[in-house]
């Protein structure tokens, strides 16, 4: 009898320490878990910084070099002014001084070193909506649909059109 | 997560949203623009255009370019509205089958709600290539007065355009939603909403996470480019009153006009006064004309005034309609480009007796909203990780009792900073570190938290050690300081439990002290400055000369010996300016030591 009690409580140890290890396995399972998840967590961040540093710096070259967009966009109509000033005067009589032509070089290349460019367009050329915009049409000779005329100059500021070229086109 | 795009389906603009790293954000488009025009084109050489593109050919093309389709979408042929609007429309119009309309583009027919996939195929490419991935789900608005057969058109837009949609939520809600008033209890808000070719109001109950459209009312042909005709019509008159000649039937005057009554209208929002200037605008028999015309804040409100006028009628009768008093509303929300204008903001204040919210900007408040309702869906805005800040600055006292900051307020913590500092006497060898806690600039008005002593610093002259003190706080708030001589590598360090155990009251008192007392604090702390600076010249002066020994003349050494006395004397005062005079003038005098030194130099 004595022998059996102890044999029982044998098995009862060692059901025991059955249990003990299901509980330390399913501890160490959420453990596991639990440490998986902050790991991702902490590397997301971690990744989540390195890319936001990344972004960061591409934003502050696209501030440096878009920073005076809204500068260089109110200064074109006053080159838009300039233009129409010495065209007209060409037209009249009056004798243009030298100096004014040199004013206006040294606005555009003010303008240029900032990384503005003139959008270059000729008669008959396909019209293209990325650089022309149209306002208007006109009878000629043209393909029906190509450039006639170039109203406006357009610019961009390196590869982004500021203005469009206003043109009219051929009906 | 993939990202889910909240977009705003506008008449004659679109903006699209994301949130990204917690915080929604407009998306620009591939032109650059933080607005796309909601048009679409097939141009003559049979291309298909969509956005500024379109726009940009719209002249020449008129009959093929498709404008103001949200006019259209989801209503029946037969409807008023759409007979109205047929007759200001440029391109053709016909009554589907199933008594819809139908648009004709090209050589085909096309249901509104296709031309709007197109626009929304737009946002959706362009968008994608801003996020660098692909997006396959979106939340649309739409106007609060919507019926079923609208948003579900706008829903099948959104499918065309190959995107899954999760909802299609009002534009007012979108609005409440930007603004965080989703989490508000019991509130009555009023949207006024006036954009660039419609006005819109509504009135929202917001209630248990719920947000409810009691009314809404407007007009759907009152705009903001009402107002730049009004204004262009009269810069035309007052142009033709001055030279006699009408700029309107030219064409490119016109339009050169008509961007520089928008500048001007835009300018007006922020300058009292401005000025139309278009030099060459036209000429005749004479020569040349120019176009000078001044415009006033008042002028432009005085020609705007019965739109206004009319706007806060239909703010007053859609009130009425959603079973409200003036009185009950809480808050007013400011949306559309044109509630930039004071008038309009001064009148929407009149009526309520209250300040109308307009943080966020009105041309862009709705696509923010609608990506807000798009994050809660994409689950970004649950966050498990809460990061605790440091709600005081942390850092030690230095030399004549100033308290150099390590830590600034408001950092989110765990987080570390170290920096180096030195002896201020010869043979130091010990330094004292007081870590203090606060905003004020003088370390005795800040709060202790602890001190301790380094020691065993080998002498040396003053300026010359190095001892570096880290800060490191844990995710807990726990400061550990520790100081160690670079030297020796000797260390002291101390643990501070309670760096954020201060209630929320104590923390504000703090600060407001700070800014109560921080003009007296400054001056205090450059007063100190000065003084260090003074001390430091006269330290460096007396070993120039001690160094120097006979390879100065007499003179120059007296000299300095002289200026040396009067900022000592300076420094016995308390005299800021004084104090730096002296330091100026010593400073002037020591270097005729140098230049003394480095002649002799070049004899030799």
């Amino acid at each position: 009898m004595e022998q059996e009690k102890q044999e029982k409580s044998e098995d009862e140890k060692l059901l025991e320490r059955v249990d003990e290890a299901k509980i330390l396995k399913e501890d160490l399972e959420k453990l596991t878990k639990e440490k998986d998840e902050y790991l991702d967590g902490w590397r997301r961040t971690k990744a989540d910084f390195i890319n936001y540093k990344k972004e960061e710096l591409k934003r502050l070259e696209e501030v440096a070099k878009f920073g005076s967009e809204e500068v260089i966009k109110d200064l074109i109509s006053v080159l838009d002014s300039f233009e129409l000033a010495i065209s007209t005067l060409e037209k009249s009589d009056a004798k243009l001084e030298k100096g004014i032509y040199m004013i206006k070089i040294q606005l555009e290349d003010v303008l240029r070193r900032r990384g503005l460019r003139k959008i270059k367009v000729n008669k008959n050329d396909k019209f293209d909506p990325n650089f022309h915009e149209a306002v208007g049409s006109v009878e000629g000779d043209g393909h029906s649909g190509a450039i006639a005329e170039e109203i406006e100059t357009g610019y961009m500021l390196y590869d982004k059109v500021l203005r469009p070229t206003r043109v009219r086109l051929f009906k | 997560m993939a990202k889910i795009l909240g977009i705003d389906l506008g008449t004659t603009n679109s903006a699209v949203a994301a949130v990204s790293g917690g915080e929604p954000a407009i998306l620009e488009n591939a032109e650059g623009a933080r607005t796309t025009p909601s048009i679409v084109a097939v141009s003559r050489s049979g291309e298909r255009l969509a956005g500024l593109l379109a726009k940009r050919q719209a002249i020449t093309n008129p009959q093929d370019t498709i404008s103001s389709v949200k006019r259209l979408i989801g209503r029946k042929f037969s409807d008023e509205e759409v007979q109205r609007d047929k007759k200001t429309l440029p391109y053709e119009l016909r009554g589907g089958s199933d008594g819809g309309v139908e648009i004709k583009m090209g050589d085909r027919w096309y249901k509104p709600e296709e031309i709007s996939a197109m626009v929304l195929a737009k946002l959706k490419a362009d968008a994608e290539a801003k996020l660098g991935e692909k997006v396959e789900e979106a939340v649309i608005t739409v106007p609060a007065y919507f019926n079923d057969s609208q948003r579900q058109a706008t829903k099948n837009a959104g499918e065309i355009a190959g995107f899954k949609v999760r909802r299609i939520l009002n534009e007012p809600t979108a609005a409440a939603l930007a603004y965080g008033m989703n989490r508000e209890k019991n509130e009555q808000i009023v949207v006024y909403d006036f954009g660039g070719g419609t006005f819109d109001i509504s009135v929202l109950e917001v209630g248990d996470d719920t947000v409810e459209v009691k009314a809404t009312g407007g007009d759907t042909h009152l705009g903001g480019d009402d107002f730049d005709k009004r204004v262009t019509e009269y810069v035309v008159a007052e142009y033709k009153k001055q030279e006699g000649i009408d700029i309107s039937r030219d064409p490119l005057a016109l339009q050169r006009l008509k961007e520089a009554v928008e500048r001007a209208k835009h300018e007006l929002s922020t300058a009292l006064e401005t000025e139309v200037n278009l030099p060459y605008i036209s000429s005749d028999a004479a020569g040349p004309k120019h176009l000078l015309i001044k415009i006033t804040r008042a002028k432009l409100e005085s020609l705007a005034q019965d739109y206004i006028d009319e706007s806060i009628k239909l703010t007053k009768e859609t009130v009425k309609s959603a079973g409200f008093k003036l009185e009950d509303i809480d808050e007013i929300l400011l949306v559309g480009g044109q509630t930039r204008m004071p008038a309009i903001q001064d009148a929407v204040k009149k009526l309520f007796n209250k300040e109308p919210h307009r943080g966020i900007n009105p041309d862009e408040v709705v696509a923010v909203g609608a990506a807000v309702q798009a994050g809660i869906f994409q689950g970004d805005v649950k966050d498990v990780l809460l990061l605790d800040v440091t709600p005081l600055s942390l850092g030690i006292e230095t030399l004549g009792g100033i308290f150099t900051k390590l830590i600034e307020k408001n950092t989110t913590i765990p987080t570390a900073k170290a920096q180096v500092f030195s002896t201020a006497a010869d043979s130091q060898t010990s330094v004292e570190v007081h870590i203090l806690q606060g905003e004020r600039e003088m370390a005795s008005d800040n709060k202790t938290l602890a001190r301790f002593i380094l020691d065993g610093i080998p002498p040396s002259p003053r300026g010359m050690p190095q001892v570096e003190v880290t800060f490191d706080i844990d995710a807990n708030g726990i400061l550990n300081v520790k100081a160690v001589d670079k030297a020796t590598n000797k260390s002291q360090s101390v643990h501070i439990e309670a760096t954020t155990s201060l209630s929320k009251e104590e923390v504000e008192k703090l600060k407001s002290e700070a800014a109560q007392y921080a003009a007296e604090d400054k001056e205090k702390k450059e007063l100190v400055e000065a003084r260090n600076k003074a001390e430091n010249l006269v330290y460096t002066a007396e070993k120039a000369i001690r160094d120097a020994g006979d390879k100065v003349s007499a003179e120059i050494k007296e000299n300095v010996g002289t200026k040396i006395e009067a900022v000592k004397a300076a420094l016995k005062g308390n005299d800021k300016e004084n104090t730096e005079k002296s330091v100026n003038e010593l400073a002037e005098e020591l270097q005729k030591i140098g230049s003394s030194l480095y002649n002799k130099g070049n004899e030799q």
